[in-house]
């Protein structure tokens, strides 16, 4: 068992720079995602810890032993893919056994190996089948048998459960959070699903354009998005952006909204960020659906709860809530309330803007204020 | 109304079918004629040739002709009569032919594939182009280096430009099959501790069934029906069976002896046609490879 | 227990071994040069046998040879002579009428077949097996035996006189002002379905959702043909365009067996050309000269394709 430390890494074809110097260090046992949209290197990074493709500079280390440039097969990592890709030639047990056959181990450790796996992912009754009898989700199954086989010191998964249907994968994604808890072993997991994210990981690394934009807890990029893009890729729906104009002076500072002709002045927590250097100008005011509700008389006396009058333009309901969409500051905004509260389209309700986790942007650097 | 206007119409499509079946039965009746009269042909006898019709059942089936086209005709100024000895080179030329080129196409297209290394996908292209290579621009050259390496005139020097001319083709098949597998399993392979021959052992050779059956009718097909090499690299005693046919079908010596003729075509038809018959869809396949994307 | 151990020890020595690895920075495995090696035989095929040999065959047609070759060079004489040469211009013209009609009822005769065999026919296997089979053979057996079927003393004309129509006349194959369009005949009835198979490929290629939409924008059968499917086949036309123009350049052995060139030089083509000057005529620079020129022509046809072949993969 070991930890992984990524120093620096950077991967370019030619000109285009795919990687532009990753810093990662992943402590032992720890569960990370890497997270972001299509093109942001995620499985090129993987790629590179597993040795498939050279990295152009930096270093990948293993516990403390450098394997950047170490064949994949001597890295003691194992690779669950996005396609599964079992050896359609073998049968179930053939495509667990191949990698301990090939590292020479004894025929029978390996038949222990293969049915203590099979065991473990409910897969005895498959071992004797070609993958192409096999169903998405035991196609799953075997790809991560082969790899539990292994024993290794690290995983990677690269985007397994993108194949399976919604209710597989979340069956899935519960299967590998125990599988996790059960092995401790450390695990990189590349997926575009920011749920999967959230759900899975100890810490998710959100990339964009070849860098990482923040590295941290669910919670943390959750509620402290380091910028722009992190805090509208983390959540769903989206958050809210806001241009807002800032105003008040000495650590009060407020924020102004306008809707249908009324202008609010939201209080902003001292705890969230220090506008004291954007009074007068403009910041991005970022703020999540569910901090926009209905009115529920325990909040609305709160300190940082303000009731704002939106005239509703779309519905959209989920079952649990309905969202709401309106206009704030002439720019589309959503509200997550109770459906028996819902307004109708061209209606007007009252909602209750709750600042406390409110987070705000340099409308420049698109950074965290 | 309605329902005379509907019968009309089913009407006209029964008709439009009729005609279609029609049109393409005379049409396969028009590509069948040829094979039909070169049979039928071969198992009547000269006299009754001569006195009867282009088209005519047999009256008495013999094997005359087929017999004398095989062993007994005088062809050029050979000793052993026939097509035999023509067909027995062919044969020994085109198995080694065949499985060489499609062992080199297979390496190759596994390498051009998944192990891709700078400058590989361009030597692909200049490979692909060589596919489209009139000989002509290679003949006088090839006959050159072969009579230097002491091979010309023989089957071996016939094997060796075979294989160095079919590995072109045979290499595009391979690459283009392989490049259609997931890239994944190499990978996975890798990450297991494979090396290069384990992979392509273990992995990637048992997927290759259907593209092996298509290089290896392909090849065979090409080289046995290859007329160009063989009469410009071959002596008397490696001639191939299409040389054999083409001098023994020209002969200006005695009578024309069509039925002879016709035999013959046969026996040098025989071996691609019965290869077309069992595994037409992997020809068909070989022949719309090259020439239709996916 | 014990194979944890065992798999652990496995384990520390992958481990060494990775750090071996590493203290030499980028010391290739031997995966790395093994592709390389596998592939070498081939690379030095091509450079050899088929770049370098055109590369010859091209000095060679700059030099005097005439039996053996000589490397005296005599710059273009050799193409002036070619080109002044009757039987050599002859031979273009031939090629010429037989490229443009051959190609040209292949195409219709493929396409046509294709669409009519794409009706749901019953028996389409049946059909495709025997429009492909001529395919399978050599032309050597193609060429004997539309020798004797167009023989006139012998084949369809006699056949023709003999069931009562005395009047018939077809003597193309003696004609020499005929004989090419027999070439073309037979030539066709090899090739065709050759051309039908791709065509057939290329019609089940489409979209059917492409097909049903143009249905439900009212469009006739005929209509869907012509204004949906066939455009969007541009592909196919052009790599069968390239297959059949390929075979006709190079076309040698139907002709050799149909008429050996003949009556007269009158089926002359340039590959016969070339076969005769190199290897019975003893004139090597000529000979070189016109598999030059041959050359030129499949790379003229070849650039485009290979050109959109490039960049289609690219896109």
């Amino acid at each position: 068992m070991s930890g992984l430390s990524i120093q620096n890494v950077k991967k370019s074809f030619g000109q285009t720079h795919i990687l532009k110097g990753i810093d990662l260090e992943i402590p032992d046992g720890e569960f990370v995602i890497l997270v972001g949209p299509s093109g942001c290197g995620k499985s090129t990074l993987l790629n590179c810890i597993a040795g498939l493709e050279e990295v152009t500079e930096g270093r990948i280390l293993m516990g403390d032993i450098d394997m950047t440039y170490a064949a994949p097969k001597d890295r003691d990592i194992a690779m669950v893919f996005q396609s599964y890709a079992l050896y359609p030639n073998m049968n179930v047990r053939k495509n667990i056994a191949f990698g301990l056959e090939i590292r020479k181990m004894p025929k029978q450790e390996i038949e222990e190996i293969v049915d203590r796996v099979a065991k473990l992912l409910q897969i005895e009754n498959l071992l004797d089948r070609k993958p192409s009898q096999l169903s998405g989700g035991q196609r799953q199954r075997v790809a991560m048998g082969r790899s539990l086989a292994r024993q290794p010191s690290v995983f990677l998964f690269d985007e397994p459960l993108s194949n399976l249907d919604a209710k597989l994968r979340v069956e899935m994604r519960t299967e590998i959070k125990k599988l996790h808890q059960r092995l401790g072993t450390t695990i990189v997991y590349v997926t575009h699903d920011q749920i999967e994210a959230m759900t899975l990981a100890d810490r998710i690394a959100i990339m964009r354009g070849g860098e990482v934009q923040q590295f941290g807890t669910p919670q943390e990029v959750y509620d402290e998005p380091a910028n722009i893009f992190v805090a509208g890729f983390m959540g769903s729906p989206s958050m809210n952006f806001l241009r807002v104009e800032v105003g008040g002076a000495d650590g009060q500072y407020h924020v102004l909204v306008a809707s249908e002709g009324h202008t609010y002045k939201l209080p902003s927590p001292p705890t969230q960020a220090d506008l004291s250097a954007y009074v007068g100008k403009q910041v991005i005011l970022g703020i999540r659906p569910e901090q926009l509700t209905h009115v529920m008389p325990h909040l609305e006396s709160g300190p940082f709860v303000t009731k704002v009058a939106v005239k509703v333009e779309v519905t959209e309901p989920t079952g649990a809530d309905t969202l709401v969409l309106t206009r704030i500051n002439d720019e589309e905004c959503e509200c997550r309330v109770h459906p028996a509260e819902a307004g109708k389209p061209g209606e007007m309700m009252d909602i209750l803007f709750n600042m406390e986790k409110a987070v705000f942007f340099d409308s420049e650097t698109e950074a965290r204020i | 109304m309605s329902q005379t206007k509907v019968n009309d119409a089913r009407y006209k499509a029964i008709t439009g079918r009729a005609i279609l079946y029609a049109v393409l039965v005379i049409v396969a009746l028009y590509y069948l004629a040829p094979l039909f009269l070169m049979i039928v042909t071969s198992f009547r006898s000269m006299e009754e040739i001569r006195v009867g019709q282009l088209i005519e059942w047999p009256k008495t089936f013999t094997f005359d002709a087929w017999a004398a086209a095989w062993n007994q005709v005088q062809i050029g100024a050979r000793e052993d009569l026939g097509l035999k000895p023509y067909f027995m080179n062919s044969i020994r030329m085109v198995i080694p032919s065949v499985l060489l080129s499609t062992a080199f196409g297979a390496l190759n297209g596994y390498v051009l594939s998944f192990w891709k290394f700078r400058g590989s996908e361009l030597f692909f292209a200049f490979l692909l182009a060589g596919c489209f290579l009139p000989f002509q621009a290679i003949l006088l050259p090839h006959s050159i280096v072969l009579g230097k390496m002491g091979i010309s005139g023989s089957t071996l020097g016939l094997v060796f430009t075979h294989v160095v001319y079919g590995v072109a083709f045979t290499t595009l098949f391979f690459r283009n099959y392989y490049v259609n597998l997931p890239g994944e399993l190499i990978k996975a392979a890798k990450l297991d501790g494979a090396g290069f021959w384990m992979i392509f052992y273990r992995i990637i050779l048992p997927l290759s069934t259907p593209i092996l059956v298509v290089s290896i009718i392909w090849q065979f097909t090409q080289i046995w029906n290859d007329f160009l090499f063989g009469v410009v690299f071959s002596d008397p005693n490696s001639q191939p069976v299409t040389v054999g046919l083409n001098n023994m079908v020209n002969s200006t010596t005695g009578e024309k002896r069509y039925n002879v003729d016709m035999a013959g075509a046969i026996i040098a038809a025989l071996p691609t046609v019965l290869v077309y018959v069992v595994a037409g869809k992997y020809f068909v396949r070989g022949l719309t490879a090259g020439s239709v994307k996916g | 227990m014990t194979t944890h151990n065992a798999q652990a020890s496995v384990l520390n020595e992958n481990k060494l071994d990775g750090n071996r690895m590493s203290t030499s920075k980028r010391s290739k495995g031997i995966d790395y040069w093994l592709p390389k090696l596998v592939l070498s035989p081939t690379v030095a095929i091509t450079i050899v046998f088929i770049y370098g040999f055109i590369l010859w065959t091209t000095i060679l047609s700059f030099t005097k040879s005439r039996i053996l070759p000589q490397y005296e060079f005599v710059g273009f004489e050799q193409y002036v002579k070619l080109f002044l040469n009757d039987r050599w211009m002859g031979a273009l013209a031939n090629l010429a009428i037989f490229g443009i009609l051959f190609i040209g009822i292949c195409m219709v005769v493929g396409l046509v077949f294709a669409i009519l065999l794409d009706q749901n026919i019953r028996a389409e296997g049946a059909l495709r097996t025997i429009y492909l089979y001529p395919m399978a053979l050599s032309f050597i057996v193609t060429g004997t035996v539309w020798k004797w079927i167009m023989n006139p003393t012998v084949g369809i004309e006699k056949f023709m006189h003999d069931i009562g129509f005395s009047g018939f006349s077809f003597d193309w194959i003696v004609d020499p002002d005929m004989a090419i369009y027999t070439v073309v005949i037979a030539g066709i009835w090899q090739s065709s379905g050759f051309v039908m198979a791709i065509f057939l490929a290329g019609l089940r290629g489409i979209d059917t959702s492409i097909i049903k939409a143009a249905q439900l924008d009212g469009a006739s059968l005929f209509a869907v043909y012509t204004r949906v499917i066939i455009p969007s086949m541009r592909p196919v036309f052009f790599s069968a365009f390239i297959m059949l123009a390929h075979i006709a350049i190079k076309s040698f052995d139907l002709i050799m067996a149909l008429t050996g060139g003949g009556p007269g030089n009158a089926t002359d083509v340039p590959a016969i050309f070339m076969y005769q000057f190199s290897f019975t005529r003893g004139q090597l620079g000529i000979g070189a000269s016109s598999a030059v020129i041959m050359l030129m022509g499949v790379t003229a046809i070849l650039i485009p394709y290979l050109y959109s072949e490039l960049r289609g993969e690219k896109q």
